[in-house]
């Protein structure tokens, strides 16, 4: 899927760094990109996380978390990149322990982002988002 | 006929895999040259990773190799001065204990040390992370992996090799004293007398020198060979493979090249 | 706190100080805050001397060669560089010899006998001797060879030696027959007999004779002497030939008083006298300089 820059992904072909916290996941990003120092970056992570109702795991490693939680931080790895579009790609992936339309939506309500969220399923899954 | 053709051939292929191999290795090694130069790479994330890099290649096995350092020397030391007394060339033993240990085997065995531990994680782990598309997802999110990742591999490496070999020859320096002449000030003079002679500046220079190309090597070769993996979990243990036997030929040619260039 | 980074920042810490205190040291051991003291050695010779080339005193190394030169007058020069903590072995008499050992390499030994004289100053040029043992040794070998040689000529079967100790034996032969001395100066027991009745006669030859008994048994217990100690090693020359020249001397008395022997006894004496003086001067040397060598597998005749 050729994407420009201005489109964060959310996917299961962009695993997280395996040897990292979730929090250092998510703050390295402001590290490298807003040339932010670390306590700054670890502040702006750790808000987002809370945010989005996860800052419970913030020191989780990827092999630790549920698919929800590796789920979130994702998400939270793509809107901390404050790019214009938000594409999910194939939630159904990446959240199989939930029922993901009502868990996306609920995160989409808790996290306040400019840009537009799309989601990208299949089409056998369409009935999911229906409800 | 056909048998020649295919020998013939099967060499030519091993010939341009080995400069490919050297040619990615070079290529890379000049792009985190020109990084390392880079002011922006330094900032607070690399430079932490460098620190986690020391801490796991040196300080974590710091106790360990101190005390496999001494038992070595000190072994060596025994029979080195046992073979000069019986040959009546006493006189030497102190000179040769220097020469071996301190400038020869004691950074070959830091760096074999740093190859087997941490050079094979390195390995391993950044062919997971090629294998894993770890590497593309950081690219996504625009963390250079080369800042992120491998330079702060690479000088971790580099210090780790060079702080434990001088460690280890500063610790055989003193386990020789102590071999030679015993636990009183009687040989300092002669000792320090010694040590003067044999460690000029270009032998000083020539040793860190040998130190940061085998910091390199045992560094670098596993995180290109890490990156060569295809992207099948399989290959991670043949990537190791491969890299490690790189590993060892560079060390050992590295020394080899060190000694012709020393006593030739 | 962070624990990792405050362990590595304890061994970065510890490794920068053993490391800047080594190298301190090692600059100090180096010379690096001393004056350091030129020397310059003017050599007929500069075989095996190259830089670096250790200069020593009492078997301690003091100093290097640095450099090697020619002077205007096609002299060589040899450049050498001391410490100032070592300048002081260094005297206005101090000798330096070039040793070139048979194993190992050369060195430039200094020697001060008297170590009140004033010291030496900078810059000044010494004398460079030589005394390459690997060279002299074949010299050496010569000349025990020859000394050697005429020592064997000296004692052939047939040489003058052998002659005279041939007659002195047929002389004392005879005095020890029926009729001892006078038989033996006689010749024969019948022409003895005869002299008997007539002691009156013979009593002036036989006062002559009683002294040279004492004299021939005085060079007979030395002839034992000789002939064992002439088996013996080349360190025992000395004593053979000392020995070799009083029997020799003995010899000339005997033959002046019973004017038999050989002729040329005088320069026999004399060509003797030369090898046992060689000799001397040889032993004296290869004791010197071959202290290895205690048992040299040489053997006289």
């Amino acid at each position: 899927m050729a994407l420009s820059d201005d489109v964060a992904r959310v996917s299961p072909d962009l695993p997280l760094r395996a040897n990292l916290s979730a929090l250092d996941n998510i703050a390295l990003i402001p590290i490298y990109q807003g040339h932010f120092n670390v306590t700054e970056s670890n502040r702006q992570a750790l808000q987002l996380l809370a945010q989005l109702g996860h800052d419970d795991i913030a020191s989780l490693r990827d092999s630790d978390m549920t698919p929800a939680q590796r789920f979130t931080t994702k998400l939270a790895r793509g809107l901390i990149l404050h790019r214009p579009r938000l594409v999910i790609d194939r939630p159904g992936a990446m959240l199989y322990d939930v029922p993901y339309p009502l868990f996306i939506r609920r995160l989409a309500g808790q996290a306040d982002m400019t840009g537009t969220w799309e989601i990208f399923d299949f089409s056998w899954n369409q009935p999911l988002y229906s409800e | 006929m056909n048998f020649l053709a295919a020998s013939i051939e099967s060499l030519g292929a091993k010939i341009v895999g080995w400069f490919t191999v050297a040619y990615g290795m070079f290529a890379f090694l000049a792009r985190a040259g020109l990084l390392l130069l880079d002011p922006t790479t330094w900032n607070r994330a690399t430079f932490d990773v460098v620190i986690k890099q020391v801490y796991f290649t040196a300080v974590q096995i710091l106790h360990i190799f101190l005390a496999y350092a001494v038992v070595i020397s000190w072994l060596i030391i025994s029979i080195i001065l046992s073979t000069a007394r019986d040959f009546g060339l006493s006189e030497f033993a102190s000179e040769m204990t220097i020469r071996t240990l301190v400038l020869e085997l004691l950074p070959f065995l830091t760096a074999l040390f740093i190859a087997l531990r941490s050079g094979s994680a390195i390995n391993t782990e950044v062919a997971l992370m090629k294998v894993n598309n770890e590497l593309d997802a950081l690219a996504h999110c625009k963390v250079p992996p080369m800042q992120f990742e491998f330079l702060p591999r690479l000088v971790g490496g580099v210090i780790s090799v060079i702080t434990l070999s001088a460690l280890a020859g500063l610790l055989a320096l003193l386990v020789g004293y102590l071999a030679i002449y015993g636990v009183n000030t009687a040989g300092f003079e002669p000792y320090t007398r010694t040590i003067a002679k044999i460690l000029d500046f270009q032998i000083l220079a020539g040793l860190v020198v040998k130190c940061v190309l085998f910091g390199l090597a045992v560094t670098l070769i596993p995180v290109t060979a890490g990156l060569e993996t295809p992207k099948k979990l399989f290959m991670v243990p043949v990537s190791v493979l491969r890299g490690m036997m790189r590993v060892f030929l560079a060390i050992v040619a590295i020394e080899v090249v060190s000694l012709a260039l020393k006593y030739i | 706190m962070n624990k990792m980074h405050f362990k590595v920042g304890l061994f970065a810490a510890a490794s920068l100080l053993l490391t800047g205190a080594f190298l301190v040291y090692l600059l100090h051991a180096r010379g690096f805050f001393e004056r350091t003291y030129h020397l310059q050695l003017a050599a007929a010779s500069a075989d095996g001397v190259a830089p670096g080339v250790p200069v020593v005193f009492s078997g301690i190394q003091i100093g290097s060669v640095t450099s090697l030169g020619l002077n205007d007058r096609g002299g060589i020069i040899i450049r050498a560089e001391f410490l100032e903590r070592n300048a002081k072995w260094l005297k206005e008499n101090s000798t330096f010899t070039l040793d070139k050992p048979i194993v190992g390499g050369a060195k430039i030994r200094v020697e001060s006998p008297d170590l009140d004289a004033p010291a030496l100053p900078d810059n000044s040029t010494m004398l460079l001797l030589s005394s390459d043992i690997s060279k002299e040794i074949p010299v050496l070998v010569e000349r025990v060879k020859a000394i050697l040689a005429n020592v064997e000529h000296l004692t052939r079967k047939d040489g003058e030696i052998h002659g005279t100790l041939a007659n002195v034996q047929t002389l004392t032969g005879r005095m020890t027959g029926e009729y001892g001395m006078l038989e033996g100066l006689l010749g024969s027991p019948e022409k003895a007999r005869a002299v008997t009745d007539s002691l009156d006669k013979t009593r002036a030859l036989i006062t002559k004779l009683d002294a040279m008994t004492a004299k021939t048994d005085q060079w007979l217990y030395a002839q034992d002497g000789v002939a064992q100690q002439v088996r013996l090693m080349l360190n025992d020359a000395q004593a053979s030939l000392k020995k070799a020249d009083e029997l020799m001397a003995n010899v000339v008395e005997i033959s002046a008083d019973v004017k038999e022997g050989t002729q040329d006894v005088a320069a026999l004496r004399a060509e003797i006298d030369d090898a046992v003086r060689k000799a001397n001067a040889l032993v004296n040397e290869i004791n010197k300089k071959w202290p290895f060598a205690r048992d040299p597998e040489v053997k006289l005749p």
